[in-house]
């Protein structure tokens, strides 16, 4: 087992330390969260400058002048009209001419790939057949068979097997020699009769999907609710408004999915952190170096320790004056917090 | 004074000026608590992830894909799983890999990856008792091109020439045309795969737009949750072959793959965090319709 370099020991140490220093807002607004914070957005900002010049500035400029190319003038001197925007109120209206060349230039890549990407294949989806008709196994291609979500080498025994003799039933497929344990396993966990494998599949062909059937007519119908609701042109009352109504309530379901994928977004990152004291997302021989439960034990201590002695200081001190602005005896201009030191929207 | 008022209250109004905090608190035991003792609830990969498994199985030994990976250390405990999980599949088939990312914060964490994922056997986990995989070596069976920035432009930048958009060179400064893995791909469209692990802009859906739709790419992608409803689209319309997002994405495709880790083990926290969420959102509208009712329906 090699050991740790002491510099990745001491950066696994503080990333514990500084989690737990983020998380003692939770409590209340705190020199351990300012010092997490202000850390957070000066590095950030010096990687973003590295990283920069690195990567673009000094190939893409410095190299470029460097051997000559002067074509790469053009762009530093975009980049100075824009400093100038900054720098000079009479002269600002330089600083639209790069500004203008930037939207233009998107704006130009974007038409393209939006009207094809999501406005062509998106109409082109929702104009489908209303009928949702079932995969006829005896007689679909292999691209077909693929997109009934069957294993590889599932589709390639249906496509041997119904050479040889006809499936009669959906169940044969489970039952096909040379299948693994895995694969027979996974056709027949795939079975179900609204969503599942007998959902979309048949052995014989012009078998309709129901239930795909009423997805494709609610799809249609969502979608024109949904447009309804932000045409304007008409007023929404009678039937207008009771079909933007049914929109309002297609576009909350839609928002209600994506709140609860935003959810999980949200506990992954605090998973993440939990996993990565635990050491559970690098290897074991780091982990045993890196103690990150006793590191996270330590460093609630001192933060503990160190807002305990903090809030006694506070109350030691003269109150301050309106001039230092709140009763948080620091002169810090906390947007975040009201004026206990608090997250904004607690009421406590 | 505040406790001598705040009696007076009816209860339904006192619980809405409760503490969130509280909140805060249940969500931190909620989270914690499987981490001690797991639950270990069954799970089944959904529709999305098992497309996007066997899209890669489909490929053949020596296939080459083209990988992008889009993210930055806020998205890792989402996309790291599948990153780690997609190499170990990647390396059984034996599929050579051409790396590139349009994040500038990706760069030290795909090197690392590539130390740690693709140049070395993935360590195993757990009971895993699968295929091994092996050592890959630099610009024999992968490539690694580096940072472009430029977003949508180095994207449809790629599709039309990938040489030129990274200077005709690799990341360590190889000329591409030394390398032989790299002759005969000089599109994107040259691939027999494009897998975009992407934690938000640039990432799948600018892919999408600026060079599946027009060079018509066989393409899968890994998004963060919050993501997952703007793509999904993307694949119902047949655009995106798979798309496995977010933790629970990375957990079902860590299943497919045979090799549970943290995904899996955060799949189960998720659903303790979700408990908590449920019952805060019954809770919100318990007392926002009996405050309703006290009001009588005034309340929007």
């Amino acid at each position: 087992m090699s050991t740790l370099p002491l510099v990745d020991l001491l950066g696994y140490w503080l990333g514990i330390f500084l989690t737990l220093s983020i998380l003692s807002f939770l409590y209340k607004d705190n020199p351990f969260y300012k010092l997490a914070e202000h850390a957070f957005i000066g590095i950030s900002i010096g990687y973003i400058i590295i990283q920069q010049y690195y990567n673009t500035l000094r190939p893409k400029l410095v190299g470029e002048l460097g051997m000559g190319h002067w074509l790469a003038l053009i762009p530093l001197a975009l980049v100075l009209m824009m400093i100038v925007k900054g720098l000079s109120q009479r002269f600002g209206w330089v600083g639209r001419y790069p500004l203008a060349f930037v939207v233009a230039f998107y704006a130009g890549l974007q038409i393209n790939g939006v009207t094809s990407a999501d406005i062509g294949k998106q109409v082109e989806r929702a104009m489908a057949d209303p009928v949702d008709y079932k995969t006829d196994v005896n007689t679909a291609d292999r691209g077909e068979l693929f997109s009934l979500g069957l294993p590889p080498a599932v589709v390639d025994g249906i496509i041997k097997q119904r050479a040889q003799k006809p499936f009669t039933s959906l169940g044969q497929i489970a039952d096909m020699p040379d299948l693994s344990a895995a694969n027979r396993a996974d056709v027949r966990g795939s079975r179900g009769p609204i969503v599942g494998l007998d959902s979309h599949a048949s052995i014989e062909p012009g078998r309709v999907n129901a239930f795909g059937t009423f997805s494709q007519i609610l799809l249609f119908l969502g979608l024109i609710a949904a447009l309804i609701y932000f045409y304007f042109s008409v007023e929404h009352k009678g039937v207008i408004g009771k079909v933007s109504r049914f929109g309002v309530w297609i576009l909350m379901i839609g928002f209600g999915a994506s709140f609860g994928y935003t959810v999980m977004g949200r506990l992954a990152l605090m998973i993440g952190r939990i996993q990565e004291i635990r050491g559970d997302t690098m290897p074991s021989a780091v982990a045993d170096q890196v103690h990150g439960p006793w590191v996270a034990l330590a460093s609630i201590i001192i933060i503990v320790g160190g807002i305990v002695a903090w809030e006694l200081l506070r109350s030691d001190a003269p109150p301050a004056g309106p001039a230092q602005g709140g009763d948080d005896g620091d002169d810090s201009d906390d947007a975040d917090a009201n004026s206990n030191g608090e997250p904004v929207g607690s009421a406590s | 004074m505040a406790d001598s008022s705040n009696e007076k209250l009816h209860w339904s109004v006192r619980l809405q000026r409760f503490d969130r905090r509280w909140v805060f608190l249940a969500m931190a035991v909620a989270i914690l608590v499987p981490f001690i003792l797991p639950c270990n609830v069954p799970y089944k990969a959904s529709p999305m992830v098992k497309s996007l498994y066997y899209t890669i199985e489909e490929l053949e030994p020596g296939d080459e894909v083209f990988v992008s990976l889009d993210y930055d250390p806020a998205s890792m405990p989402e996309l790291q799983p599948f990153l780690e999980a997609l190499m170990l599949q990647l390396k059984r088939k034996n599929i050579k890999m051409v790396f590139a990312t349009t994040w500038y914060s990706a760069p030290p964490l795909v090197q690392r990856d590539i130390s740690e994922l693709v140049e070395r056997p993935i360590e195993p986990t757990g009971a895993y008792g699968g295929l091994p995989d092996r050592a890959y070596v630099k610009n024999k069976d992968f490539v690694w091109l580096g940072f472009r920035e430029g977003r949508e432009a180095v994207i449809s930048a790629m599709g039309n020439d990938l040489w030129a958009t990274f200077d005709n060179r690799a990341d360590d400064g190889t000329p591409l045309s030394q390398i032989p893995m790299m002759q005969g791909y000089k599109q994107l469209k040259d691939f027999d795969l494009v897998i975009v692990v992407g934690a938000g802009y640039p990432g799948v859906k600018e892919y999408v737009q600026q060079v599946q739709a027009r060079y018509n790419l066989r393409m899968v992608g890994a998004c963060t949750a919050v993501s997952t409803t703007e793509y999904t689209p993307y694949y119902q319309a047949g655009q995106l072959l798979g798309l496995a997002g977010g933790m629970a994405g990375s957990a079902e495709y860590e299943m497919l793959v045979g090799r549970k880790a943290t995904a899996a083990q955060g799949n189960d926290v998720l659903n303790a965090g979700y408990l908590v969420v449920i019952l805060a959102i019954i809770f919100g509208n318990i007392i926002y319709f009996v405050s309703r009712k006290r009001k009588g329906g005034a309340v929007r």
